[in-house]
């Protein structure tokens, strides 16, 4: 008698990839409600006072672009329509071309000067340890930029940053894993008393629910968080975001019914499975 | 052709920035489609895009772990210390945030080498005593830069948080009309705040084995395992989510490829719906190539079996 663990998974693909790629023809999407996780770290950004510097890591690779690079742009237009500065960092190696793409893009639409409103730092290696170190001194942790490979403290933005996060108003992190946002709360939030806020990937969001709000003041999780961050950044006044919200709105429906559709599969497959042991 | 490419300030395909090529996006679209390609089974084609990826990987991460750690920490570091020792000898040096006299900059930097040198012993001889000093040196510095930012994230910081949440928040309604705000309710509030305390209470039951599992200890013990399984599954959902994002993804990056610029078709005349053009993209055409391929493979397969 043929039973569940004989059925071809390859017919399990399939349906999926036919799912997907009809919504992605076919599909559209709506918006979102906001979580107060993403409210929260949209309001943590808007209530810094005008000028504040930000350390921004980009914490992520090609793997996880597709999660962490709406909410890392989105969040650049949102530091620089606020009109604050930001000292770009990377714990990951390929974090930094990002960084570069996207300050190439965002900047000029904000008259932004690099060294003055942003500045490009690149990568650190040495995951906690380095972590440790940016926060013991980000000026001795990177004596040059990663753009012009000048002296950092040339730079005016680095003019008010000393020791021990002094200068720096909030760390954001783009976490894609190890090391990420958890590593940030324990190496930097909790000795330098450093607010957090982090855009994660699926997989690391459950975890950051214990942390909020006490360590962690807001996150914006997986693409879910992406979307409704977007959202709350395009009524905000960034009309160059539409298109991407759009875009990830319709993602957001194709997620919900390829959900729908792994649910199904885990209830047939029990089904399927305690009618075979009875049958046995 | 290599001198080119040097002097040249930024060459546009070297830039994330410049626009996609024809050539780039047929390679995009076939290494993707290779990928996939292992979903039917096990092929040359996944096998060539698995080695090209590791192969580039590898020689990017190298490149970047080399200009940070070897160029910038050794190098320029090194550098930094024999000018400052050349003004007379009295010259300070920022190690980490700590002002140093340049020659201990230098010694200290020196024995870091040394202990990466030692660990490199291994690859000559299996059993050396010289690899083990260096890996005993890292992982004390880690544990111990580890342990205390871990044990006040991970454990004090969340017992506190636990001790202090209150069951009741003043600051919010009793009850709402509008479900979809529903998390902002006190009903809502006490009734998270009661499940997580008793969670976290059974959770930590289940892993009590000191004593015998009396009712109560083993009523516990089955609430947690509920608790624990729940977690799982949320973290299974959350999985899922990010896989389908990725999946999406690749599939909108092929789409983009669809277009007139990056067929092998001529565009079409007014009026006419260019579907040659589509057949003739590089997503359309190297799917269909590949499919053929691996199904011509795997007849003559079955034929000789």
């Amino acid at each position: 008698m043929a039973t569940a663990t004989d059925f071809d998974r390859r017919w399990i693909f399939l349906a999926i990839g036919v799912l997907v790629l009809g919504l992605y023809a076919f599909g559209s999407g709506a918006p979102m409600p906001v979580s107060p996780y993403v409210q929260s770290y949209f309001d943590t950004i808007d209530a810094l006072p005008e000028g504040s510097v930000v350390l921004l890591a980009a914490d992520f690779d090609p793997g996880s672009a597709a999660e962490l690079l709406p909410t890392y742009q989105a969040t650049i237009h949102h530091l620089l329509l606020r009109k604050l500065r930001i000292v770009n960092v990377a714990t990951w190696p390929a974090g930094p071309p990002f960084t570069r793409s996207s300050f190439a893009e965002i900047a000029p639409q904000y008259g932004a000067v690099y060294g003055s409103d942003w500045i490009e730092l690149g990568f650190k290696a040495g995951d906690d340890v380095a972590m440790g170190q940016i926060g013991q001194s980000l000026l001795s942790s990177f004596a040059q930029d990663d753009r012009d490979k000048a002296d950092v403290t040339s730079f005016p933005i680095m003019q008010g940053i000393s020791d021990s996060f002094q200068g720096i108003a909030l760390l954001i992190t783009m976490s894609a894993g190890y090391p990420g946002v958890l590593e940030w709360i324990a190496q930097a939030g909790g000795r330098y008393d450093v607010p957090i806020l982090a855009a994660t990937t699926a997989v690391q969001t459950p975890d950051l629910f214990a942390y909020y709000p006490s360590q962690l003041q807001g996150f914006a999780g997986a693409a879910t968080g992406a979307t409704q961050y977007l959202q709350l950044v395009v009524a905000a006044g960034v009309p160059a975001l539409e298109g991407t919200t759009t875009d990830n709105q319709e993602r957001m429906l194709i997620q919900t019914y390829a959900h729908l559709l792994i649910i199904g599969l885990i209830v047939t497959g029990n089904v399927l499975y305690f009618l075979g042991r009875r049958g046995a | 052709m290599l001198l080119a490419l040097q002097q040249a300030t930024e060459p546009p395909f070297f830039s994330i920035t410049a626009p996609d090529d024809v050539l780039g996006a047929w390679l995009i679209c076939f290494f993707t489609l290779a990928v996939f390609s292992f979903l039917y089974k096990d092929n040359p084609f996944y096998k060539v895009a698995e080695h090209v990826f590791v192969g580039v990987g590898t020689a990017f991460y190298t490149l970047q772990y080399y200009e940070e750690g070897v160029i910038g920490r050794l190098y320029e570091h090194m550098e930094q210390a024999g000018r400052a020792l050349g003004e007379g000898g009295s010259g300070v040096m920022d190690l980490g945030g700590t002002p140093v006299p340049a020659a201990w900059a230098i010694g200290l930097r020196s024995v870091a080498v040394l202990l990466s040198l030692m660990l490199l012993v291994r690859l000559f001889r299996s059993g050396s005593w010289a690899p083990r000093w260096a890996v005993a040196t890292m992982v004390g510095i880690y544990a111990a830069i580890k342990m205390t930012g871990e044990t006040q994230s991970k454990l004090v910081l969340q017992v506190e948080g636990l001790m202090r949440k209150p069951l009741v928040n003043p600051e919010l309604a009793s009850w709402g009309s509008d479900w979809a705000a529903v998390e902002q309710t006190q009903v809502f509030y006490t009734f998270a705040n009661l499940v997580l305390l008793v969670g976290v209470l059974c959770a930590l039951l289940h892993f009590v084995f000191t004593f015998r599992r009396g009712k109560v200890l083993a009523g516990a013990s089955r609430v947690g395992v509920v608790v624990l399984m729940l977690t799982f599954g949320a973290m299974f959902g959350f999985t899922v989510l990010g896989r389908y994002a990725l999946l999406i993804d690749r599939i909108d990056t092929l789409g983009d490829y669809t277009g007139g610029a990056y067929s092998l078709a001529p565009p079409p005349a007014a009026g006419s719906a260019g579907a040659l053009q589509l057949m003739l993209s590089p997503p359309v055409l190297l799917a269909v190539l590949i499919a053929l391929v691996l199904a011509v493979a795997a007849a003559s397969r079955k034929r000789s079996a």
